[in-house]
């Protein structure tokens, strides 16, 4: 009986995950099959004219007029959004913990911590409420400004931005203070793990502070926090709610860094309620595809993860590698 | 080794029931809708509704728009008053879900803003569009100092196409003799979200600008031309919130929520209406528009109220529908339930009360429309 109950305990995240994965793949073949590999080429996503006597018809599927699944915008506004808030996200992280357990005096890591996890806490509604009334507009007004003009150092920070702030930029940056949390608990987790006879070794050997954290501290978390930046990483690109709040909803990819566009998630929230009012039914098939896109792009970030782990991890003790 | 087999046996039970669900739900959608055949022979004879407190107790489940929303929750105390054995359970989540979880039978009845698309129809034969009420919306803008502001659906169609760009356009200057209009550039600012609000919009701006009409056209999503200034809001309320912090901004906005704008101190547009004169929504402007369209509201109930002709009439008005699968409502209590519900809330002595609309500012159905809701709340037989 025992051995019933776990067999199937232990199935059920698999089998999830292949229910999910089937459910998506069988839903999105019609928008597949209608748009070919112009899914992955072209960034015009619309659902049609779901009131028009016309209807479009490629390979047999028959859509809403004018209907056009491209999915290019919302796969360059979800990597973009994500990977630069990653960028962040982890040297921020990964120095704030080294901060907190090397040099902050151990009365306020406690405190400090807590407010860490608190973080991790916020509803994502809240982050996206904030971003939209307070962070955006504040950034729109004082900050963007000031970067607008590193433009001349740094090209990538010329353009143009909303008002308020709408756009790539903010919800990167809102994006970041989500995933913090994911990445410097889990990071924190790894450095109390450093032996302390390694380190406090190093520190016999004459080695200063900032020597035995580059020597033997980083190189032995080195591969935890790839992982948890993989964590932070997978969180980013399906955080639907802010985004959707922040990121401005453009059907366009961004035209600079501060420019507004879409990702797959916040999209699959905003036009669901539209889709499900296509008589032909091929706006939910396109939704379900775009959901499938986002699965496949979670997975390969978190497949190339493991495997830089494995490549990069040993059974040696990874001590010194840094030296 | 003996764990390891029953796991595997565990493993092969639950992955094979998932498959197995998976398929089913999917062959289940995929399949063309036969048992919806059934109602499209009833056709409509007599107008002469039986309604009534049904025998046993009721509950009729509302899903769909946040427009009609509010109205509902108004109606349902009123309801349950006068039918003691009706309950009327509504809620939001926006109107499509109203109108597929009508169709699909999950719920009773689906608030909409837009009434069904031909592929629908064919979709469920039978299914109906029945409008309770007439609401409409505001066009709004954040200028300080200026009042009045007069434009027209074209001109409209031009700013959220991005050809028009700062309020000072000729265009504009032309709309509004002898008033100083700053450079500033127009912020068009749009829903992000599915909405009803889109629909009427862009319905709005269908009927007046021919290049938006081949473009863009209109539905509750629609593909927005690219304008770099252009910013979004999710809801009703965050348009208005949007608008009041975005100076040189302008917004669309539903009726129900236009007092806020207006506490806000944000301009309200005098719309340039088919007769060549301009007007703000109010209950005067709404009802000539519903009595001008009114004229010709096919027994489908299927009519934008877009644009109509009369001085008077306001050209961003539409019915707020209830749609109704009557195939998918088997019980001849719960059809009598949704036919006494329905009649009562169109009744000016049941739910259409001036208390009940000018809560929400709808205003209520014209009486050359009411036979016609007759006739398609007939055809709900149980």
């Amino acid at each position: 009986m025992l051995q019933w109950v776990s067999g199937i305990a232990a199935t059920i995240p698999l089998a999830g995950l292949l229910f999910i994965t089937v459910i998506l793949v069988v839903w999105a073949i019609p928008a597949i099959v209608y748009s070919g590999f112009t899914v992955l080429t072209n960034d015009r996503f619309f659902i049609g004219n779901f009131y028009s006597t016309n209807f479009s018809s490629v390979n047999g599927v028959i859509a809403p007029f004018h209907a056009s699944y491209g999915a290019l915008t919302f796969i360059i506004g979800t990597l973009s959004s994500s990977l630069i808030a990653l960028v962040l996200a982890v040297p921020i992280s990964v120095g704030g913990v080294l901060m907190l357990s090397e040099w902050i005096p151990r009365q306020l890591e406690g405190p400090l911590s807590t407010f860490l996890e608190l973080l991790a806490g916020i509803p994502s509604v809240v982050f996206g409420f904030w971003g939209l009334t307070v962070f955006g507009p504040f950034l729109g007004v004082h900050v963007f400004p000031a970067l607008s003009h590193l433009g001349v150092v740094l090209p990538f920070f010329k353009g143009s931005w909303a008002y308020n702030g709408q756009g790539l930029l903010t919800a990167s940056l809102v994006l970041t203070l989500m995933i913090i949390p994911i990445i410097a608990s889990t990071t924190r987790q790894l450095v109390k793990r450093v032996p302390v006879l390694a380190s406090e070794g190093a520190l016999a050997l004459g080695m200063t502070k900032y020597e035995v954290v580059r020597v033997v501290t980083i190189p032995y978390v080195r591969t935890g926090i790839i992982a948890s930046a993989l964590l932070g990483w997978g969180r980013a690109l399906g955080e639907t709610i802010a985004v959707l709040l922040i990121i401005g909803m453009a059907n366009n990819p961004p035209a600079n860094i501060y420019g507004t566009t879409s990702t797959l998630a916040s999209t699959i929230a905003a036009d669901l309620d539209s889709a499900l009012s296509d008589g032909t039914g091929m706006a939910l098939r396109a939704m379900a595809m775009l959901g499938l896109l986002l699965l496949i792009m979670s997975l390969i970030t978190n497949l190339t993860g493991r495997l830089v782990v494995r490549r990069i991890s040993s059974d040696a003790l990874p001590v010194g590698r840094g030296v | 080794m003996n764990v390891r087999r029953h796991a595997s046996i565990g493993f092969a039970v639950v992955t094979g029931a998932l498959l197995a669900s998976a398929c089913g739900s999917t062959s289940t959608v995929t399949a063309p809708p036969t048992s919806a055949a059934a109602s499209a022979s009833s056709t409509p004879t007599a107008a002469a509704v039986q309604t009534g407190n049904p025998a046993a107790a009721q509950t009729l489940s509302e899903a769909g728009s946040s427009l009609l929303y509010p109205y509902l929750q108004k109606l349902a105390p009123g309801v349950n008053a006068a039918f003691p054995n009706i309950t009327l359970t509504p809620a939001a989540g926006g109107s499509g879900t109203g109108q597929s979880e009508a169709l699909s039978g999950t719920i009773d009845l689906g608030g909409s803003d837009a009434y069904l698309s031909a592929a629908q129809v064919t979709a469920n034969p039978g299914a109906l569009n029945i409008p309770i009420a007439v609401s409409a919306q505001a066009i709004n803008y954040n200028l300080t100092g200026i009042t009045n502001l007069k434009l027209s659906g074209s001109v409209i169609a031009q700013i959220y196409e991005g050809s028009i760009t700062t309020w000072n356009n000729s265009a504009i200057v032309a709309l509004n003799p002898g008033v100083t209009l700053p450079s500033t550039p127009i912020i068009p600012i749009r829903r992000s979200d599915s909405s009803g609000d889109t629909f009427i919009f862009t319905s709005f701006l269908s009927a007046t600008n021919p290049t938006w009409s081949s473009g863009p056209s209109f539905g509750t999503t629609v593909s927005w031309p690219t304008v770099t200034s252009e910013l979004t809001a999710s809801g009703n309320p965050a348009m208005v919130d949007t608008l009041h912090s975005t100076p040189g901004g302008i917004a669309y906005v539903g009726v129900s929520v236009e007092g806020a704008a207006l506490v806000d101190g944000l301009g309200e547009v005098d719309l340039e209406n088919a007769s060549g004169s301009y007007v703000q929504p109010d209950t005067t402007t709404i009802t000539a528009a519903v009595t001008a369209g009114a004229t010709n509201v096919p027994a489908s109930l299927a009519a934008p109220l877009i644009y109509e002709t009369g001085a008077q009439a306001y050209p961003i008005v539409n019915f707020e529908y209830l749609i109704i699968n009557p195939s998918k409502i088997t019980s001849s209590d719960t059809a009598l339930a949704v036919r006494t519900f329905i009649e009562w809330a169109i009744s000016s002595t049941g739910g259409a009360t001036t208390d009940n609309l000018n809560a929400v500012g709808f205003v209520p159905l014209p009486t050359t429309v009411i036979p016609l809701v007759n006739t398609a709340v007939a055809q709900i037989a149980g």
